[in-house]
């Protein structure tokens, strides 16, 4: 256990150094506050275009007024949470790399492996180091998305924000612990390093953009602008009517869809923060019956991650100079 | 009188506060095989990259087969042949791929021949079409060399040739430095920190000391103030301390 | 001219030997092969939705899927060669840049009688062929698959309308294979010189239309445009991101020539991605870079 917090510390130290972190921090803070200002825009128009309706409706001399946009302080961080689950993964996977390949390169992984009792210890000394630094990283942007919310968006935060984007922030934190463990589970059996980096852009490519992009393209109403149902004019129970005819094409679509780590980490984060519909406003036991089975999911793919790279370490010999 | 197959006048070269080449001024007349002798940071492979275009010297002027090296940049990459100290090539492609590039890029248009005839030169037939990545470093060295004598350069460079080669490498090498030499005439300029090759390979000397050229003289002059085996070696530690 | 045919017929050579960008060849591929599939599939349930929803009397709007064209089911090929395909091209540059620095040829380079520019530009058209010939087989492949989906051969104008979108795909490429290029060129580390045209994507792919559309990021790759956002600050935002949106132009301009529904001008997105791929490659040209030698490693 000590040798193992003795790698997390040095790889720390490493870290520590390197320009990425501060890239990654800068990069993924400026896409929060980015989608933060867009959505508050966003909303402020709906709700000018909504005031104008009021007037227009007034003028008229019609009793009927129409329910005014609503706002849920959180769902601003919609934007935001979607370039997490896409570059923080991507971001996970370089640093993972980097850990790993500097080994390789400096060809320092014999002076390690003449210490260390077990290239498992290594790898998992220097996951460890990575974990800490996501720690850092995550818990800056809670704060970062909870200060734009509240400064951009001028929302009031209270317990109920702060637990629920804190909540969102430990799932990301697992989810770029998942990356973490395949970026170093990769690089430590790929005997060449551009082929380990090249195998996790494609892998990244894959589980974060394409299998969502095909469940997404695949869903019924996203096949017409506006949506498919809006434009047949039909209302939200007949609709899910309707589906209910097709229940083997959705549940094709919705089993590739949660085969992908990145779609179960946006539904959980989506229905924490009350982006889904569904979710907006409820407590926390309901939204845990509705997506503890996406927890669970990206819980099994992390284990298998992390056993993976533990597992990889028996092979460490890969990296060293021939 | 010979003409200078180099000429070098006051070349000196900084990498930011550091002084790698302090004034340095040279002439090697060709046919020569001169080596430039020198501890580790002498400035032999500054010397080296100036001379072969690859760097700017920060002042000074020198000139290769009569062109100089700032002004006529490209006339000097016509006339010289360049073998790095660890030369690498593109793994993936074959011995022939990677010498026909190379060959191309020096103005050959057709140089499947001469390709064959430099591999023959430096006893390297039979592994044409095999790939670079896998030959040890003694093979890609005499692959090296073809892609430095492949368009018949008037002078060429050696930068520490013999490093990390085994003792058949090493002779072997020689051997062909001493034939280029012998059978076309090419100039020889060759970095090195081994007295024993020094002894064995060149012609003239001269001993580079903190970027300064401490001594430059022809081998059996430097050797033949030392009447000892240990010649060189002496002459080495001496010059920088005496007159040379 | 012999420098530039040396240096494209070397760089076809070294890129089909290098295998590591293999996969993210075979995703592309693939993908581009799958998604007339996609498209397929997806269409006939869409029907089959609207002729239950007929069935139970709960429209009289038309369905909006009658007379689509055949070429509908290439739609989903859009997003694919956006998002692998893009990243495939830059992938292919970066590697192409960093060639010389991880085989330590600079110096044997540079000391031959050649002109820098000329040698980038023979790299440039070595890539430019190689990513032709790629997209060649995705036009092949697309125009098999739908022919056999329809039961018939494509007509001479549909024919012309996936090679009009073969072009603009190899236009949209070729622009980030020359960032890929300079990325290589410019950065040290092989991981950060290939992190940076994939931020460079993700912005002009997600952040720019984010800003001028109020789009989500992840929305946009759908190949249904998203209806624009066209009051207060975004309208003006629109008008002066809208040139940088590479992708946007291109998803407008081949919706055009692929007879599916579009927003804009597919001309002016059209001569927008050609000259997007004329500044990268210009770039990539004339900017010279000195970081010729050292590791590409960590």
């Amino acid at each position: 256990m000590n040798e193992t917090l003795t790698l997390a510390r040095k790889e720390l130290l490493d870290l520590r150094h390197d320009r990425i972190v501060w890239i990654v921090l800068g990069t993924l803070g400026v896409a929060v506050v980015l989608s933060v200002i867009v959505a508050s825009l966003d909303y402020r128009a709906q709700l000018a275009d909504y005031e104008a309706y009021v007037a227009q409706v007034t003028a008229s001399g019609s009793g009927v007024t129409p329910a005014a946009p609503q706002l849920f302080p959180l769902t601003l961080l919609r934007g935001g949470m979607e370039y997490v689950e896409v570059l923080a993964a991507l971001f996970a996977l370089m640093i993972g790399y980097g850990a790993i390949a500097k080994e390789r390169s400096r060809g320092t992984v014999d002076l390690l492996l003449t210490r260390a009792r077990s290239g498992t210890s290594i790898v998992m000394g220097k996951l460890a180091g990575l974990a800490v630094l996501w720690a850092a990283i995550m818990a800056a942007i809670v704060v970062i998305a909870l200060a734009s919310v509240a400064m951009i968006g001028g929302a009031t935060i209270g317990l109920h924000e702060v637990a629920r984007v804190a909540l969102a922030g430990v799932a990301g934190w697992v989810y770029v612990l998942f990356w973490s463990a395949v970026a170093v589970a990769v690089t430590t059996l790929t005997r060449n390093s551009t082929g380990a980096l090249l195998t996790l852009l494609v892998a990244w490519l894959v589980v974060v953009l394409v299998i969502p992009q095909i469940g997404d393209t695949m869903d019924p109403d996203n096949q017409v602008p506006g949506g498919l149902f809006k434009a047949l004019a039909i209302a939200k129970t007949d609709e899910h009517a309707v589906l209910d005819h097709f229940t083997a094409y959705e549940s094709a679509r919705n089993g590739l869809e949660v085969s992908s780590i990145s779609k179960l980490y946006e539904r959980f984060t989506f229905a924490t923060l009350g982006i889904k519909d569904t979710y907006n406003g409820q407590s926390l036991a309901f939204i845990w019956d509705g997506t503890f089975r996406y927890v669970y999911g990206a819980l099994a793919f992390t284990a298998a991650a992390l056993t993976l790279a533990a597992a990889s370490g028996r092979r460490i010999h890969t990296l060293r100079r021939s | 009188m010979t003409t200078a197959a180099i000429s070098i006048r006051s070349l000196t070269h900084r990498y930011g506060p550091t002084t790698a080449l302090d004034g340095l001024t040279l002439h090697i007349p060709e046919g020569e095989i001169f080596g430039l002798l020198g501890h580790n940071g002498a400035g032999k492979t500054t010397t080296v990259s100036i001379l072969t275009t690859l760097l700017k010297a920060t002042s000074g002027t020198a000139s290769v087969a009569g062109h100089d090296v700032r002004e006529a940049s490209h006339q000097v990459r016509r006339s010289i042949g360049y073998l790095p100290e660890n030369v690498s090539f593109y793994d993936d492609l074959t011995t022939m791929e990677n010498l026909t590039f190379f060959a191309r890029l020096s103005g050959l248009r057709r140089p499947e021949a001469r390709i064959g005839e430099v591999l023959e030169f430096v006893g390297f037939t039979g592994h044409d079409r095999e790939r670079v990545g896998t030959f040890s470093k003694g093979m890609r060295q005499r692959v090296g060399l073809a892609q430095a004598l492949i368009h018949q350069p008037a002078v060429l460079f050696l930068d520490e040739p013999t490093s990390g080669l085994d003792p058949e490498g090493v002779k072997a090498l020689r051997e062909l430095i001493l034939r280029v030499n012998a059978d076309w005439g090419t100039t020889i300029f060759m970095n090195t920190h081994l007295l024993s090759e020094v002894t064995k390979t060149c012609t003239s000397i001269g001993i580079l000391r903190s970027g300064r050229l401490v001594h430059h003289g022809t081998l059996a002059d430097t050797v033949g103030a030392f009447p000892t085996d240990d010649a060189l070696e002496r002459a080495y530690f001496a010059a920088g301390t005496t007159t040379s | 001219m012999s420098t530039i045919l040396t240096a494209a017929r070397h760089e076809l050579l070294a890129s089909v030997r290098a295998k590591a960008p293999y996969a993210l060849v075979a995703a592309f591929l693939g993908m581009v092969a799958a998604s007339t599939f996609i498209g397929w599939r997806t269409s006939v349930t869409v029907t089959s939705i609207y002729d239950q929803v007929l069935a139970d009397g709960l429209t009289t709007q038309p369905n909006p899927f009658t007379d689509v064209s055949p070429l509908y089911y290439v739609r989903n090929t859009v997003i694919y060669v956006l998002l692998i395909g893009s990243l495939m091209a830059a992938t292919l540059g970066v590697q192409s840049a960093l060639r010389d620095r991880k085989a330590e040829t600079a110096a044997l380079i540079g000391t031959r009688p050649v002109d820098g520019r000329a040698l980038r530009a023979g790299r440039l058209l070595g890539l430019g062929l190689l990513l032709a010939a790629l997209v060649g087989i995705t036009q092949i492949i697309t125009w098999i698959s739908v022919s056999a989906l329809v039961g018939g051969p494509l007509s001479a104008s549909e024919t012309l309308a996936i090679a009009g979108f073969g072009v603009i795909t190899w236009l949209l490429l070729i622009g980030f294979a020359g960032i890929g290029v300079l990325s290589g060129r410019l950065l040290r580390r092989e991981r950060t010189a290939l992190l940076a045209p994939v931020v460079a994507w993700a912005v002009i792919a997600f952040v720019i239309p984010q800003l001028g559309t109020a789009a989500r990021p992840v929305s946009l790759l759908n190949p249904v445009p998203l209806p624009a956002q066209d009051s207060g600050a975004f309208s003006w935002l629109s008008q002066v991101l809208s040139p940088l949106a590479i992708t946007e132009h291109f998803k407008t301009a081949s919706a055009a020539l692929l007879e599916s529904s579009s927003t804009g001008s597919p001309l002016a997105s059209a001569l927008i991605v050609a000259l997007f791929a004329c500044l990268a490659l210009a770039a990539a040209v004339l900017i010279r870079a000195d970081r010729t030698t050292g590791g590409t490693h960590e």
